[in-house]
């Protein structure tokens, strides 16, 4: 059930249509407990409501595609008839909208499932997902953007390279393409949901100033969680001791999510680390060792996307991140800070080739 | 109710007592009807304190018409911060306590369960049940990476008693009496068996697949405890970032819950039968039982896909909108006691009832 949060920011924001949201470091000021505090502004500091909907419509334009390009075969717009006996629409689903001209996708293909526990998931988060992309734009209504370009096929293939120029250097292989087989589809999932748990759990501490959407936002964060906790635990199964290769792929993309949400501090944060692991607020699978109160430095998995090192006070619960350091990931520094103050706009590349449409991009 | 009544009702808890038992008839609202609730809330830019009273938390069954007027306002309002957290460490300590068992033996240091220094409240530290119907102890016959996943769990449960204690300071609860042995009667109210002792009995100390159904019980509840509990957090708490704190741990409940959710479901995919399955949606059914006034269910029961076009369902969110459940403390305080018997002190995991403010069951 991938990404029913976006259903609930849809019935949640709508509420308050026009309740205007000023996000920002000051907002960020209660985040004493968190476990990890950005510090930037937001891509855009005033928006309304209206422009958090769009931005998780081209979220969910993104994710849609993907799945149902990973367990059909077809793009949202135009099912297939294994989509439509699945649940999709059957006149498909649409892709205009009042802002921005209908992007295209490019690449992506129907992965030849042979598990049931990587198939039934692709199956029903395709369908979802598609469900969410048609509540959104009924709550938009006439205000809703077009469906972005959206590079599913070499956008893969720039993340590992991107992820392979850090340091450590990923292992991702340079031809990496999440439609070979469970596995590999399993890993493109992994890209995204994570950093689901990241981006509502930073929304849920810019919020915490309301006393509405706050509840709300809790639900959110909780089914994002079950999500990549789902992802996590299936790739952990298939890779328990990393020599499959999947949990080395993990970690290289956890490090790379994390180089990307810190990129999108730098000129903000004071001392920005050329290395980006001096904080990092993303983990792969592999296993740390752990002190437990009745057996001291015992292994223990990964599957859970927090710091689980003693040496961090406030370990064992998740990050957030706030919605430039999403942006960022998602568009593989496409919104690295300059240098300045100001965060680079609009933000383009990986699976976002032209941008966002919107406020946010 | 007016004002002085509010007072005096802050003042005086056995009065809500007398005014909530007089309403028991009265459902808390459904996530549905939270939303709903949420709508109007927005729009007329209502109070922090109306809006307790539509978010299903304790506050929402203390509409008091009998005592006053048929406001919504709530008057069980002698609540802390410090009580919203010294609830969520409860649960904590029992979750930290199972996992600890399961994957050591052993459970929390005495440092971590003692009332802290300068600690002025009333609750005593109790013990831990590892004798009785069931032996608690190691989960027998863990392979190594069985005992891995144990591991972590059982140390992100035990961070969080260390966080929270941390959080509260002085304020921290220690930790109440633990029943572990209580798997297998809650099993026998769950029809999963039909005795609590004796060979038949179950244990989720036993094998890995019986201990995934001993963590079925727990996981989802804690989701919806956390869920319905943040909301509570007061504007000051959240500038302290007890909110952040909640959420966070939230999201962690979350990552164990769809952990076993998966894992059970894995054990049907793999062994082709529904099994382990049935018996975790039998958890499920039971803690929809014990969820006392929920009016629609607040569980999603797994299935076994058929193929790999079939969809499964490890996300627990209501149908109808795909929203996170959530529970009020009343109505997780059924679950862990294993009574939906109003008015319920003890009992179940919890056999001196919690350390908490919300230890008496009122709805």
């Amino acid at each position: 059930m991938a990404n029913q949060e976006t259903q609930l920011v849809d019935e949640l924001l709508l509420k308050g249509r026009r309740r205007m949201l000023t996000l920002g470091a000051a907002s960020l000021a209660g985040m004493a407990f968190s476990a990890v505090a950005p510090r930037s502004a937001q891509a855009a500091t005033t928006y309304t409501d209206n422009d958090i909907l769009n931005f998780a419509l081209n979220l969910e334009f993104l994710e849609s595609n993907f799945y149902y390009l990973a367990a059909f075969g077809c793009t949202i717009d135009k099912p297939n008839a294994a989509a439509i006996t699945a649940g999709a629409p059957s006149a498909g689903i649409p892709i205009t909208g009042s802002v921005g001209t209908a992007g295209t996708v490019s690449g992506g293909s129907k992965v030849p499932f042979t598990t049931i526990t990587a198939g039934s998931y692709a199956t029903e988060t395709a369908i979802e997902e598609g469900k969410h992309v048609i509540a959104l734009q009924s709550a938009l209504g006439s205000l809703a953007v077009a469906q972005p370009a959206i590079n599913l096929g070499t956008a893969w293939q720039m993340l590992a390279a991107a992820a392979n120029t850090l340091t450590p250097a990923g292992n991702i292989p340079a031809t990496f393409s999440p439609y070979t087989n469970d596995n590999t589809f399993l890993i493109g999932a992994y890209v995204f949901e994570d950093v689901g748990v990241t981006a509502y759990h930073g929304a849920a501490s810019l919020l915490t100033g309301s006393n509405t959407t706050l509840p709300v936002a809790a639900g959110i964060l909780a089914v994002e969680a079950y999500h990549a906790g789902l992802i996590r635990t299936s790739i952990n199964a298939l890779d328990p001791t990393g020599s499959v290769g999947l949990q080395g792929y993990t970690t290289s993309i956890s490090n790379l999510r994390a180089a990307l949400a810190y990129k999108a501090l730098l000129g903000v944060a004071t001392t920005p680390s050329t290395t980006y692991d001096n904080n990092p607020d993303d983990y792969g699978l592999a296993p740390v060792q752990v002190s437990l109160a009745g057996a001291a430095n015992v292994t223990a998995t990964h599957i859970l996307d927090a710091d689980l090192t003693a040496s961090d006070p406030i370990n064992s619960i998740c990050f957030a991140r706030n919605t430039t350091q999403v942006l960022n990931i998602v568009t593989g520094g496409g919104a690295t800070n300059a240098g300045g103050t100001a965060v680079v706009s609009p933000a383009t590349g990986v699976f976002f080739p032209a941008g966002l449409n919107g406020l946010f991009k | 109710m007016t004002a002085p009544q509010l007072l005096e009702a802050k003042a005086h808890p056995a009065f809500l007592d007398t005014c909530v038992s007089a309403h028991r008839h009265r459902k808390p609202p459904n996530r549905r009807q939270i939303v709903d609730t949420l709508d109007s809330l927005v729009n007329k830019a209502l109070s922090r304190r109306n809006f307790l009273a539509g978010a299903g938390a304790v506050a929402a069954t203390a509409a008091v018409t009998g005592c006053s007027n048929t406001n919504t306002t709530p008057v069980v309002s002698g609540y802390t911060d410090a009580d919203i957290l010294n609830f969520a460490l409860n649960l904590e300590y029992l979750e930290a306590q199972f996992y600890l068992y399961a994957a050591t033996g052993k459970g929390l240091a005495a440092a971590d369960t003692a009332a802290p220094t300068g600690y002025t409240g009333s609750y005593t530290m109790g013990t831990v049940t590892t004798t009785g119907n069931i032996a608690v102890g190691q989960v027998a016959g863990l392979t190594p990476a069985q005992q891995q996943i144990l591991n972590e769990i059982a140390y992100e449960e035990q961070q969080h008693v260390r966080f929270l204690r941390s959080a509260l300071g002085s304020a921290a609860v220690p930790m109440p009496s633990i029943d572990l042995t209580f798997f297998s009667s809650l099993a026998v109210a769950a029809k999963i068996t039909t005795s609590a002792t004796g060979a038949t009995a179950f244990t989720p100390y036993d094998n890995f697949n019986d201990f995934l159904i001993g963590s079925f019980i727990f996981e989802d509840v804690g989701v919806t405890a956390y869920s319905g509990a943040a909301p509570l957090i007061s504007a000051k708490g959240v500038a302290a970032g007890y909110l952040t704190a909640a959420a966070g741990i939230l999201a962690v409940e979350a990552y164990h819950a769809a952990y076993v959710r998966t894992a059970i479901t894995a054990i049907g995919i793999n062994t082709n039968s529904a099994a382990y399955i049935n018996i975790a949606n039998q958890v499920a059914t039971l803690r929809d039982t014990l969820t006392v006034g929920e009016t629609s269910s607040v569980e999603t029961k797994l299935v076994l896909p058929a193929t790999v076009t079939s969809p499964s369902a490890i996300v627990a969110a209501a149908p109808s909108n795909a929203v996170g459940f959530a529970r009020n403390v009343n109505q997780v305080h059924h679950i862990v006691y294993g009574n939906a018997a109003v008015g319920t002190k003890s009992g179940g995991f919890f056999p001196n009832g919690t350390n908490s403010i919300f230890a008496t069951t009122t709805a």
